[in-house]
């Protein structure tokens, strides 16, 4: 069975996928593409550590098959910044050490960009609220909701 | 197997090494190398398990080696590299494993600076060392790495080494960043889910229906067959692999082996009933047990007997799950030379020993590293994943990556145990403690790696493990006090988690003392002082009071109340006792936690917890605060919430919603009080802020109702069941409801078959009795013609038919799943049998490629095939009558220029008498009219439009309407609704059940994109056709939807709409209280993230569930459907996708699910009835 690969544009490049249409987008971006910043979690959207963007908006590629991608474009956490290069949001996360295992980090850092993409100050309660379907199970929260509202320019105080 | 590790063969190195305690790993075992380069790379035996300790021990290096903290390189857990230093638990790695590490980094010191003195000629006390460069007078230096040279020097490790004073240190006890976060933060950190290696194949593995039982006969000999064939189809399938119980597949890609493993056909015996876990109490009495004295001093009995109250209490801790964010995942490359997997695992070298056993192979062939996974918090299902990697990767040849899913992660991973404690004790006259009689019942043990007992190398006998032991005798000077640990094996798989037993005798002790306080009267941290004597103790406990600002509350008084809201505040302490009994203390903690209870709907939130705690030296403060932190916010999660449910024989809860964990907005305030006391040895800080948790919390539950809570998780229903005694429980979730009274459906009749009078319908009669004796004859054949060339049609006429084409979705039903288009072949159920589609693509001799013009018009009016037959009215050639003939032309042409496929057309299997075509002559008689649509000049011209395209070929009315007892439209209950494959398909008219009635506008919005606001989405068969109709002008949709607004008699304006909406939407906003508890847990888990109003914006639409017309039918069964096989296929991916949920809801959960979906939802709707059956008659309807 070959299928015509089907074309994404992930991180500013174009790739030609040869993978079924109803490939789940996760599983092309780290297994075709390697990238490893999105992670597989729960595979039914609940827990967001598969988060992306996609067109700007948080996605979870778990439960998006790449057929549904064709013509948007994708952007994974590598696709926001480098170690060298941070974006200012996980820059704000790494000024907070804001992750304990980090296997949620991902999800936690692309809904806390897509937030500030459409809400560039949002209020602590806006914060809580996108996050609120982002499992952490560290219980890494209160660093977290840090990170994010250092992100949206509020100042965080010290704690100590 | 070569190590990792970049030597420099030219330039020396010191290491200190000691001889190993196994034979395994060399001869030695190296703590700290340093190179002539001035690297330094110190290895340890525990693993980072997220909590950060490789950027503690890389601090306790750089301090007694006088080295930068960036110079340190930590290796943790390889088991070729790292001494063997036990399973990385009861947080211990700080306390107990780095102590040799430590000493080494001192021993290589003082050797460093001894040999620098020698160089410099100068005292050693004269000689100061900055970041590995050692100085004297007049700049006089030498580096560790010049003193190193070309030499290799191997230092033995003492036992005797001067370690730095606590005063001296400069890097320990600083706040230093985590070295692993930067590339956590950008995903360069390589986890054990992210590792490849070339040829790697990709394996899933089929579990067994004893999902999270592991002892017992039937484990491991529970299989009766493999279909291998159920799977054969799947591309780039490699493997199906058995092993007894142990099955799994391999794949060239992921998601094949995912296809693979859910495809995969497997028979099992059944599986044995478990004992009733709902009611934990009776099971673990029932469970057989030893009992094991852990003190017993005065004479307990006899001050019991004596005492002035008696106080006897029974506290029950759940099955709770360690929940790992990231199921386990694992890579093994099994050859012939060797054995290396890379693993998650938190206890490598144990790893290892099972590896060897599992294979038959020395631990000496076997390489286990270590990379970082999703924290743990005691066991997961790491070494399990690993173990079956191995077996995959020897099965296949080549390496294997396995990923658990998350419903096997969430079944088969060691729960945290159940427990039970009894206390029984009571108050003397003056109000002291009279006596502490306390006995633990704790069945877990160590949950043997699961591949060891699916193949049955391993027993399955349960092993009984004295761990219900820590924390078991209180912090309290009880005069008399007897502690007994009742030893018992697992009942489910069960291991450690966080806390141990220790968390649940604590919430004994401390929800008990709270008890004996109120009872005498006395403030409840005055009480415990009194009991106290350790003077840390007392300390921390009078910190964290005057941090609070704690009110002495010697009585209970009611508090005002604001609203349904009380609130309320607790206290508990403890001192976190772990390893093997009599165990030695971890960090000392104390909580005071501030609870609000709302009274009305049972729900507890944890507003604020203050927590102190005294870890003694602390290595990284930022780190402990961070380890308070998590521990506050998993603690109160698992108080509050979480507790694993059981089916009758394996674990129900198999993802987020059927166990759900604390979400942002549930996390607390929290003020971490953190004692200094860096001059005392450093303690264990991963687990003891968790431990006072559920006490404090029960406290002030029970401060704020006067209610004792004995049992969490503190779940709305049992709060309000506490509150209210037993009456007023929830109703049952599926509640028996007397049967609907019909709904009239006669409200609305076709308006052009309506004016057939009772004379006319004798008349039908008769000519329907005609009409069958005439079919006996035989029908008369059109003669086959040449396919006609498709290039006698204008481009203008076939785009016209394939706009027609797409209106009569003649491609939805001659289409079958993942088939050629128009090829035929899929099977459509009716009442009467299954009917299969036919080859509708020019192909001569199996698709209608022979067929003229009129034997094509004859079969769209009439019914009748080229060669005469009948066709069966699945063919909705009653509606494609009323096409005129442009149209049919047309239409004709579209398909005569279609690419001809040859694909054989399967007969129908239909019952008998309705197998014999020629009756269904006597049909068309009765119900056919082969007619054009007369206009009706009373209408617009917009409305006649809409009536031509929804009567004739976009035949709505086929599924819309229903249907009389020989299979026709009702034609006096006109788009009432109806049944198509399995779905319903609502009524269109004001008989619509959906909350809003339906506008033209919507419905325009909803023909043309799928969705509509005020209803929902297009799935199941629908979304074919909405995407169909993407090929018509703005101005037919229009039409279509003039004309079927005409057919709802209230018209209702947008702003209407909306301001209903939001009425809905908002009184539907909250949680439901009187319907199903778990209904209500399993939307917010699995459903609110996609459908919550005001939910956060993701990919796709928003389904808004008050407005959603299924949740409003008389029906479950297309919300049911929904649920199970999700939407894979929508009219368009802006909609986005919705995933199935048959794999990970049992058909108890989901009928839950609709149950409470219903009740908050459409609360002035009747609840359905029979949803079990619906589920079932659901699940075995195949997806979309």
């Amino acid at each position: 069975m070959t299928e015509p690969p089907i074309r994404l544009n992930v991180n500013g490049k174009t790739h030609d996928v040869a993978a079924a249409p109803d490939t789940a987008l996760l599983y092309v971006l780290r297994n075709d593409l390697a990238l490893n910043g999105p992670k597989f979690g729960c595979g039914l959207g609940e827990c967001g550590a598969c988060t992306v963007l996609i067109d700007g908006v948080a996605a979870r590629s778990c439960v998006i098959p790449i057929e549904g991608c064709v013509g948007r474009a994708i952007v994974t956490l590598e696709g926001l910044g480098s170690r060298d290069h941070l974006d200012p949001v996980q820059q704000a996360f790494v000024t907070e050490q804001a992750a304990q295992c980090g296997y949620c980090l991902n999800g936690m850092i692309m809904t806390a960009k897509a937030l500030l993409l459409r809400t560039s100050h949002p209020s602590e309660t806006e914060v809580l609220e996108a996050l609120r379907y982002n499992l952490c199970r560290c219980g890494a929260h209160i660093e977290i909701t840090r990170a994010v509202m250092r992100a949206a320019g509020h100042a965080v105080e010290a704690q100590g | 197997m070569t190590s990792a590790a970049a030597d420099s063969s030219h330039s020396g190195s010191l290491s200190v090494f000691r001889p190993a305690a196994s034979a395994g790993a060399g001869g030695f075992e190296t703590f700290i190398k340093i190179t002539a380069d001035g690297a330094v790379t110190a290895f340890n035996g525990h693993v980072d398990l997220g909590t950060g300790i490789r950027t503690a021990l890389a601090q306790i290096v750089a301090e007694e080696l006088d080295v930068s903290f960036a110079r340190v390189v930590v290796v943790l857990g390889d088991t070729s590299r790292v001494p063997n230093q036990g399973a990385t638990i009861a947080s211990e790695t700080i306390q107990i494993t780095a102590v040799p590490l430590r000493n080494a980094a001192a021993q290589a010191r003082h050797f460093l600076l001894a040999r620098a003195a020698q160089r410099l000629e100068l005292p050693v006390d004269d000689l100061s060392i900055e970041d590995g460069l050692v100085r004297g007078r007049d700049n006089r230096s030498v580096s560790y790495g010049e003193l190193i040279g070309g030499e290799t020097i191997r230092l033995e490790l003492s036992d005797d080494v001067q370690v730095k004073a606590v005063e001296s240190y400069a890097i320990v006890g600083q706040s230093v960043p985590r070295v692993d976060l930067p590339a956590k933060a950008t995903g360069e950190l390589v986890y054990v889910h992210d590792m490849r290696v070339p040829g790697m194949l990709h394996g899933r593995v089929v579990r067994p229906p004893y999902a999270g039982v592991d002892a017992g006969p039937f484990v491991g000999t529970s299989l009766i067959a493999i279909d291998e064939a159920s799977v054969s189809h799947i591309p780039g399938l490699v493997g199906v692999v058995r092993v007894d119980d142990f099955v799994g597949v391999v794949a060239e890609r992921e998601e094949n082996a995912v296809k693979a493993a859910a495809q995969l056909k497997v028979s099992w015996k059944p599986t044995p009933t478990l004992p009733d876990l709902k009611d934990i109490a009776t099971a673990l009495r029932a469970n057989p047990s030893t009992p094991r004295t852990l003190i017993d001093k005065g004479d307990v009995d006899a001050a019991i007997a004596a005492a002035e109250t008696p106080m006897q209490r029974t506290y029950i801790w759940p099955y709770q799950m360690h929940g790992s964010i990231g199921p386990s995942c694992a890579v093994a490359d099994y050859r012939d030379d060797g054995v290396r997997v890379w693993s998650g695992t938190q206890n490598p070298h144990l790893l290892r020993t099972d590896l060897a056993l599992l294979l038959a192979r020395p631990e000496a062939e076997i390489d286990v590293v270590r990379l970082e996974a999703a924290g743990c918090y005691g066991r997961n299902c790491a070494d399990d994943v690993t173990a079956d990697a191995v077996l995959l990767s020897r099965a296949v040849g080549r390496p294997v990556r396995v990923q658990l899913t998350r419903e096997q992660e969430h079944a088969w991973e060691p729960k945290g145990t159940a427990q039970l404690m009894d206390v029984n004790g009571g108050l003397t006259a003056d109000g002291g403690v009279a006596g502490y009689d306390f006995a633990t019942r704790y069945p877990s043990n160590g949950a043997p790696t699961l591949a060891l007992l699916l193949t049955g190398i391993v027993a399955p006998t349960p092993a009984v493990f004295e761990m219900g032991d820590r924390t078991a005798i209180p912090p309290y000077d009880y005069e008399n006090m007897r502690v007994v640990a009742h030893d018992m094996p697992p009942i489910v798989r069960a291991s450690w988690l966080r806390g141990v037993s220790a968390l649940p005798n604590t919430f004994a002790h401390e929800s008990y003392i709270d008890e004996l306080a109120t009872e005498a009267g006395v403030d409840p941290i005055e009480y415990r002082l009194r009991y106290l004597k350790d003077s840390r103790a007392i300390d921390l406990v009078n910190a964290v009071a005057e941090r609070a600002g704690w009110v002495p509350r010697p009585v209970w008084q009611e508090p005002v109340a604001e609203g349904d809201i009380v609130r309320g505040r607790g206290f508990a302490y403890a001192l976190y006792v772990h390893s093997k009994f009599p165990g030695y203390g971890a960090a000392w903690s104390a909580w005071i936690a501030d609870v609000a209870v709302n009274k009305a709907t049972g729900e507890v939130s944890v507003t604020r917890v203050v927590a102190g705690q005294d870890s003694g030296l602390m290595i990284n403060p930022d780190g402990v605060r961070h380890q308070i932190h998590g521990n506050v916010i998993q603690s109160t999660s698992r108080a509050l919430m979480e507790e694993v449910s059981f089916g009758r024989n394996a674990v129900a809860s198999r993802e987020w919603g059927a166990y759900p964990i604390i979400s942002f907005a549930d996390v607390p305030k929290i003020d971490v009080l953190m004692l200094p006391r860096q001059d005392q040895p450093p303690l264990g800080v991963g687990e003891s802020a968790s431990v006072p948790s559920a006490a404090a919390i029960a406290n002030a539950i029970f401060d704020a109702t006067g209610v004792r809570f004995r049992e969490p998780p503190f779940t709305p229903e049992r709060i309000l069941k506490g509150l209210r005694g037993d009456e007023q429980q929830a109703p049952p979730a599926t509640p028996i409801a007397a049967p609907a009274p019909p709904t009239p459906n006669d409200r609305w009749r076709n308006p052009f078959v309506g004016r057939r009078s009772v004379a006319a319908t004798i008349v039908a009669l008769s000519v329907a009795a005609i009409g069958v004796a005439a079919a006996l004859l035989p029908g008369r054949s059109i003669a086959p013609v040449a396919r006609p060339d498709p290039s006698v049609y204008s481009a203008a006429t076939i785009a016209r038919g394939q706009q027609l084409a797409a209106l009569g979705n003649c491609m939805v039903c001659h289409t079958q799943a993942n088939g050629v288009v128009n090829a035929g072949g899929r099977a459509i159920a009716t009442p009467f049998g299954t009917i299969y589609s036919t080859n509708i693509t020019p192909d001569s001799e199996t698709g209608i490629g022979a067929w003229s013009y009129p034997a094509f018009e004859r079969a769209m009016r009439d019914g009748i095939h080229r060669d005469g037959r009948q066709l069966y009215p699945a063919f909705p050639y009653s509606h494609f009558a009323k096409t005129n003939d442009a149209d049919l032309q047309a239409l004709y042409a579209y398909l005569m220029a279609e690419t001809p496929i040859r694909a054989e057309n399967r007969a129908t299997e239909l019952r008998f008498p309705f197998n014999w075509r020629p009756l269904m002559a006597g049909w068309n008689a009765l119900f056919h009219r082969a007619e054009l649509l007369e206009a009706d000049p009373t209408k617009s011209e917009l409305w006649n439009r809409g009536a031509y395209l929804v009567e004739g070929l976009g035949h709505c009315g086929v599924c819309h309407s229903p249907r009389n007892a020989f299979g026709a439209e009702k034609t006096n209950a006109y788009l009432a609704g109806g049944f198509a494959e399995g779905w319903e398909a609502p009524p269109l008219t004001s008989l619509s059940r959906a909350p809003i009635p339906w506008s033209e506008d919507e419905l325009f919005t909803y023909l043309r994109t799928g969705e509509s606001r005020f209803h929902g989405v297009a799935a199941g068969p629908m979304a074919p056709v909405v995407r169909g109709l993407a090929g018509l002008p703005e101005h037919d949709i229009r039409a279509m939807a003039v004309y079927l607004s005409s057919f709802n008699d209230v018209a209702i304006t947008p702003s209407a709409q909306d301001e209903l909406a939001s009425k809905l939407e908002l009184s539907t906003g909250t949680r439901t209280v009187s319907a199903s508890q778990i209904g209500a847990r399993l939307y917010e888990g699995a459903c609110a993230v996609c459908h919550r109003v005001g939910g956060p914006a993701l990919f796709g639409s928003r389904p808004s569930l008050a407005l959603n017309s299924n949740l409003h039918s008389d029906t479950p069964g297309n919300l049911i459907r929904i649920i199970l096989h999700g939407i894979a296929s929508p009219v368009s991916s802006d909609l986005g996708y919705m995933p199935a949920f048959k794999d990970s809801l049992n058909n108890d959960q989901v009928a839950e699910l609709a149950s409470y979906l219903r009740q908050r939802f459409a609360p002035d709707k009747r609840p359905w009835v029979d949803l079990h059956a619906a589920v079932d008659q659901a699940r075995r309807a195949a997806s979309d």
